[in-house]
């Protein structure tokens, strides 16, 4: 389970998202909305990244 | 000659400094410290745990950490990045932790939880010093 690429790379996600969210917003409703927008911009944006490497090596 | 007193201002400035300087210092050695030394819990806990956790997983996931290696600039870049920790860092390496096993396929994101966590903190850093300054809330 904890080595499972998918799984790391969501508690990267949201770790990193929760440490930035913190340094850039000081209000609880702003807060939750830049975190769910860094966490779906970081799964969304890697799952995209990994289908455009797929064909790699050419 | 008997010397005038300090005025209001001046020593505002010098306990502005010395609030600052600590909360740096403490936030450089142990992650979110600093945001405890102002008073700025909720920021401090978040810190302390998503750093703390971040490192630890990248330690469980066979990372290394990388010592003082001035040889070349990537090794001074990679010792920066993990050294970014603080005292976390200070402290596993000395007890021998986190020697990485290169042939696990998790190396890799091992050293990446690691190098992120040490970065992330120096961006804590910067954080607390704005806070002291006085440049946001």
């Amino acid at each position: 389970m904890i080595g499972d690429h998918f799984v790391l790379m969501l508690i990267f996600s949201f770790l990193v998202s929760l440490v930035f969210t913190f340094i850039a917003k000081d209000r609880a409703k702003e807060r939750v909305k830049y975190f769910l927008f860094l966490l779906a911009s970081f799964i969304l944006l890697s799952i995209l990244a990994g289908w455009l490497m797929y064909p790699l090596p050419l | 000659m008997e010397q005038a007193p300090p005025e209001a201002g001046q020593v505002h400035a010098e306990v502005g400094f010395v609030k600052t300087l600590t909360a740096c210092v403490a936030g450089a050695l142990v992650p979110g410290l600093g945001h405890a030394v102002l008073q700025k819990w909720d920021r401090a806990i978040v810190f302390l745990g998503s750093i703390s956790v971040m490192f630890a997983l990248g330690l469980r996931l066979e990372g290394r950490l990388f010592g003082p290696d001035f040889t070349d600039l990537f090794s001074i870049l990679k010792f920066v990045a993990d050294a970014g920790s603080g005292l976390l860092y200070w402290f596993c390496w000395l007890r021998g932790l986190g020697v990485g096993e290169p042939s696990s396929y998790t190396y890799d994101f091992g050293n990446v939880f690691v190098y992120v966590a040490g970065l992330l903190n120096m961006l804590v850093v910067v954080d607390a010093f704005d806070i002291a300054m006085g440049r946001k809330r």
